[in-house]
């Protein structure tokens, strides 16, 4: 069947202008939907990674009673395939040359980390390095702020106790340095086996044993059964999870991403719809011929069954063959941020979306326009048949809809998204109908004449049908693009107000309630004032209602706050960035209650007059709950679970004092004269992961406005394929209009205002409909407030506007160049 | 040969049997009778023109008469089958086997060269050696040096050849042509009916033309005369048959 294998083959699809938009709309579904499914499951397999670095591995054992766990519980878990590490931390003073310091000092295994690197440098000037051990036997490394409190240089040596160790290198960064409020700086690293001899450790030191683990989450999990039963209340055995505060930010990428995936998903939907419709009606004299020459019903629906099949085949396959430099793009981002190598791996699952997502474009918006072709009468071979009434296509229409959020909802996830984007689109058609009704009604009196303006009118009303359904689609498109670039808008916005440049990077931990005047007058005089100052007394909440917390609550909700001991604090006003879900926030002179953090409040199933008891020491406080409150864990300012009034519960507790300020680099070395006067005083440095989340954010803005701009690629497709839907009527009136005598300078003017007025018009409600899609979307899925953001989308109808009136230009070009002769001619 | 297996084993029945054929269609509120009570038979080897002025329903009556359409009113019999009994596909079947069609706007498919287009109902048919078929046909019409020009490249006259090609290529039983030289000139127009008239008796082909030049009509066994959908055949025309 050579001729009609022809007929059919992709080859020659490819010249036909609607089955490009279709392949090209299919391989831009594919593409994004594959780069963005990858990318978002490598993403989430990063963020558990790096959160794990916070711990240095997957799980940490802490013993907070000054002694060793023993031998057999680490044997244990390396019978059960788990690796293992130790680390020892005690504070101390070291002596350099002349001055002496004291330093909080973390003695490690060889395994260290068993997740993450450590960043180093080898000399003050050299180059930072990031590497997976820590120093050997016989070695320290230390902070750089040492080298000038201790008057020391690279090489020479330290004195831990009894113990010289040589300066081989300053530490940048410790992958579990990050929120630790127990950790005391200034820092110093040594190797575990020569703790023994520096003779620091005596009995009743104060000092931590750490204990690290990383494995299968199958295997973690059976090995904390094996060891919770041996476990006592002062080992806590921590997860990942505590380590998140970070990845908060970047999760909301993450629905970011999916989002713009599922929009991605819908314009290229919509963009397969317009064009396989216009290449069906394209398609109708080829199916009159073929049935006259008598090729049955059943054989034309094969046919194009087939092509219909190889466009499907040539979607995926193109698109993926695009998707895979975008992520490896994206990877390479991704590492660099990370600063190490983030692997190239193509997650199978990961492309199910996408196919899944060619086969409902194909089957749900293509099919049902090229199976009607069977019905193309054979007599329109002979003269032509009135076309379809689109009464046809309405439940097509239904079938395409459903499928199409089922599809998101399938890939978001989200429920509130189908039925935000669901609800936007409704309002976009029950305004389009009114304008279309207005249309009817106004531009039916409006004769043509001289005039551009009338002429364009005219011309919208003439062409009333196609001008609605291309505003229709426009608008749609736009709507999309602007719920994009809105939800973008605020979520960057969110971070920035989430971490300003000037975001607290240092903690002041420790203070004694004596020192809190002096240490706040010394920033003060700095010019560098401390964010507002907490009492913090450590606790552990014990019983509820009476009843030891331990059984109350179920043991598969492994609450890790029940695990360790809490910060208590407590104030008068509610902090600026907590907001009270619950009860009251403490009056004039309360003095009881206690207020609590609203996830752990959710995780215990805590309500209103439940009664805590809290073990502080050797005493014990009971307070009920009488307020329940959201906390930003993500502020970088200290934050409470649990907060008292002032002189409630805690007052007779004892107390130090917490606070968090913003230092400049250029004013670090501040800290070296406050470490002097406030030798007490514990600074927690977290400058760099503030950086490094920075920078996170920074590159995954960067994702995201890739991303952003592979979709608004796709939103050209879809108004390229409605445009040219109507690109030979258009050329053929112009034609006529020149033949029958119009200037061209009326005809240019009429017909980019005809488009100008279209696209204004798309615009407008687009946008209108993108801020009722976002107000749903960002209380379900941003837990943003909503704002107004016409500033940001009011360059869109105004843009549409001018994009169409010049596509509309173009499109008259051949009709300008040519004489109206050649032109008929060449259009009949 | 192939063409047998087409023929009607009644092969003394007439080749097209019209009956008192209505047809109307409805036109926003109103019903429009296009043709009325139109009712005619055809012999085996005939040529047959039907003659009338523009709208008057000559193209209608073809599209009826070719079962590319089914009436409201009367039957249509061809070749032994009632038209309007046999379900689509079947309509399809007996015209890829048994029917030829040349039309007044050429309808060659443009992605196709000239060799393909008349290969094209060849293979829809399932017939053996479709490319050699059209090959001959196409160098009978003068074609033979055009084989992989595409209908764009070819001039009217060029294209309405291939169409003719194209509808003697399967070898039908009767040709149903619709005003074959309504798109050309005096000139080409001439050749091509030449051309159609040849290949029509060499063929043996039934053939029914509808047209509105006299010079060819009058070239046919028979003449009718359509007006208003109301079929006559003038007694001159009718005693030059017998
Ligand atoms: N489907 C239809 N709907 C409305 N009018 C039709 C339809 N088909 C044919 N007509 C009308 O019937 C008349 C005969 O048409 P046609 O058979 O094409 O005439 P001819 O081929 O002789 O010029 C014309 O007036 C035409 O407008
Ligand atoms: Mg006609």
């Amino acid at each position: 069947m050579a001729a009609a294998k022809k007929l059919m083959s992709v080859r020659r699809d490819w010249r036909e202008r609607d089955v490009r938009v279709v392949l090209a709309a299919l391989i831009i579904a594919v593409a994004t939907v594959a780069t963005i499914a990858l990318f978002a499951s490598q993403l989430q397999r990063t963020l558990v990674s790096s959160a794990s670095s916070f711990l240095a591995a997957d799980r940490q054992l802490e013993a907070e009673n000054g002694r060793p766990i023993p031998d057999a519980w680490l044997q244990e878990a390396a019978d059960q395939g788990l690796k293992t590490g130790r680390m020892v931390e005690f504070s101390t003073m070291v002596f350099g040359d002349e001055n002496f310091q004291l330093v909080s000092v973390k003695a490690v295994s060889n395994e260290y980390p068993l997740r993450g690197d450590i960043e180093i440098q080898r000399n003050p000037t050299g180059t930072r390095e990031l590497v997976n051990q820590g120093p050997g036997p016989g070695e320290v490394w230390i902070n750089p702020r040492l080298l000038r409190l201790l008057d020391l240089e690279v090489g020479e040596s330290l004195e831990v106790g009894n113990l010289n160790l040589t300066v081989s290198g300053l530490l940048i960064r410790e992958p579990d340095g990050g929120f630790r409020l127990s950790a005391l700086a200034p820092r110093v690293m040594m190797h575990v086996d020569d703790v023994a001899a520096t003779g620091v450790i005596q009995e009743g030191s104060r000092v931590e044993y750490v204990y690290l683990f990383a494995g299968d989450e199958a295997a973690l999990e059976s090995y904390y059964q094996w060891l919770e039963p041996r476990l006592e209340p002062s080992h806590e055995w921590a997860g990942v999870r505590d380590g998140e505060t970070f990845s908060r930010s970047l999760e909301r990428a993450e629905r970011f991403l999916l989002l713009g995936g599922s929009l991605a998903v819908l314009l290229a939907a919509v963009a397969v719809a317009v064009a396989s419709r216009q290449y069906a009606l394209s398609q109708r004299d080829t199916v009159a011929l073929l049935k006259t020459l008598g090729l049955s019903g059943a054989g034309i629906g094969g046919l194009y069954l087939k092509r219909l099949a190889l466009w499907g085949v040539t979607g995926i396959v193109g698109g993926l063959l695009v998707a895979m430099p975008l992520y490896w793009l994206l990877i390479h981002m991704l590492s660099q941020v990370l600063e190490r190598p983030v692997e190239f791996q193509l997650d199978p699952s990961a492309l199910v979306p996408a196919l899944l997502t060619a086969l409902v474009s194909l089957f749900a918006f293509a099919y049902p326009p090229v199976r009607r072709l069977r019905n193309v009468p054979a007599m329109r071979v002979l003269r032509s048949q009135p076309g379809e009434t689109g009464r046809e296509a309405l439940p097509d229409m239904i079938i395409a809809i459903v499928a199409v959020f089922g599809l998101v909802w399938m890939y978001a996830g989200e429920l509130a998204l189908v039925v935000s984007l669901l609800g936007g689109l409704a309002l976009l058609l029950g305004a389009l109908g009114l304008v279309g009704w207005l249309l009817v009604a106004t531009l039916r009196k409006v004769r043509g004449g001289g005039n551009a303006w009338r002429l364009a009118l005219v011309g919208l009303y003439r062409h009333r049908r196609a001008s609605l359904s291309q505003i229709a689609v426009f608008a749609m498109t736009l709507m999309l693009a602007a719920t994009l670039i809105l939800v973008r808008t605020s979520l960057l916005t969110d971070w920035q107000a989430q971490l300003p440049d000037d975001a607290p990077n240092h903690f002041l931990i420790n203070i004694a309630p004596e020192a809190v005047e002096d240490v706040d007058s010394f920033w003060q005089e700095r010019g560098q004032p401390l964010d507002k100052l907490y009492p913090m007394v450590r606790g552990r909440l014990t019983e509820l209602n009476g009843q030891p917390v331990k059984e109350t609550v179920s043991k598969d909700e492994n609450v890790n706050a029940l695990n360790r001991e809490l910060n208590l604090t407590w104030m008068s006003a509610l902090p600026d960035d907590n907001e009270i879900v619950e009860g009251a926030w403490f009056g004039e002179n309360q003095k009881e209650g206690v207020s609590v953090e609203a996830e752990l409040a959710g995780k215990l199933g805590l309500s209103l007059g439940d009664e805590l008891t809290f073990t502080i020491g050797s005493e014990k406080v009971t307070e009920a709950v009488t307020s329940i409150r959201t906390v930003q864990w993500d502020s970088m300012k200290p934050n409470f679970y649990m907060a008292f009034p002032p002189e409630g519960g805690l007052t007779e507790m004892p107390a130090t004092w917490i606070t968090s300020f913003y230092l400049p680099k250029d004013k670090k070395d501040a800290l070296n004269e406050f470490s002097r006067q406030f030798p007490t005083v514990s600074v927690l440095e977290i400058d760099h992961v503030i950086e490094r989340i920075q920078e996170i954010v920074r590159q995954v803005t960067q994702a995201i406005e890739a991303i952003l701009a592979l979709i608004l690629a796709a939103a050209l497709v879809v108004m390229a394929a409605v445009v040219s839907a109507t690109l030979q009527d258009r050329q053929r009136e112009g034609a006529l209009l020149r033949t029958l005598g119009g200037r061209q300078r009326l005809l240019v003017r009429s017909t980019m205002l005809e488009f100008a007025l279209l696209g204004g018009f798309a615009g407008v409600l687009g946008v209108v409909a993108a801020e009722a899609a976002v107000w749903a979307l960002q209380f379900r899925m941003f837990e943003g407030t909503f704002q107004w953001h016409w500033h940001v989308v009011l360059p869109i109808p105004i843009v549409s506007a001018v994009v169409l009136a010049l596509f509309g230009r173009w499109q008259l070009r051949p009709v300008l160049s040519v004489s109206p002769m050649l032109l008929l001619r060449r259009l009949e | 040969m192939n063409q047998m297996t087409n023929v009607n084993p009644d092969s003394q029945s007439p080749m097209l049997r019209v009956d008192n054929l209505t047809h109307r269609v409805s036109v926003e509120t109103d019903t429009l009778t296009i043709l009325q009570g139109v009712t005619l038979e055809i012999n085996r080897g005939e040529s047959v023109a039907i003659v009338g002025r523009s709208g008057s329903g000559k193209t209608t009556l073809l599209g009826l008469l070719a079962g590319l359409d089914t009436p409201s009113e009367g039957t249509v019999e061809l070749d032994g089958s009632v038209i309007s009994k046999l379900s689509e596909d079947e309509r399809a079947k007996l015209r890829a086997h048994r029917v030829g069609f040349v039309f007044q706007s050429f309808q060659l498919l443009p992605a196709l060269t000239a060799l393909e287009n008349v290969m094209l109902p060849l293979e829809l048919a399932g017939m053996a050696s479709p490319e050699k078929r059209a090959r001959e046909l196409l160098e009978r019409v003068g074609l033979g040096e055009r084989l992989t020009h595409t209908p764009r490249q070819l001039s009217g006259g060029e294209q309405q050849r291939v169409a003719i090609a194209r509808a003697f290529a399967s070898e039908p039983l009767i040709l149903f042509a619709d005003e074959p030289t309504g798109n050309l000139d005096n000139r080409t127009g001439q050749a091509v009916s030449d051309l159609l008239m040849a290949l029509n008796r060499e063929q043996g082909t039934t053939l029914v033309m509808v047209t509105h030049d006299e010079h060819l009509a009058a070239r046919c066994n028979r003449q009718f005369h359509i007006e208003a959908g109301v079929l006559s055949e003038p007694e001159a025309a009718q005693e030059m048959a017998h």
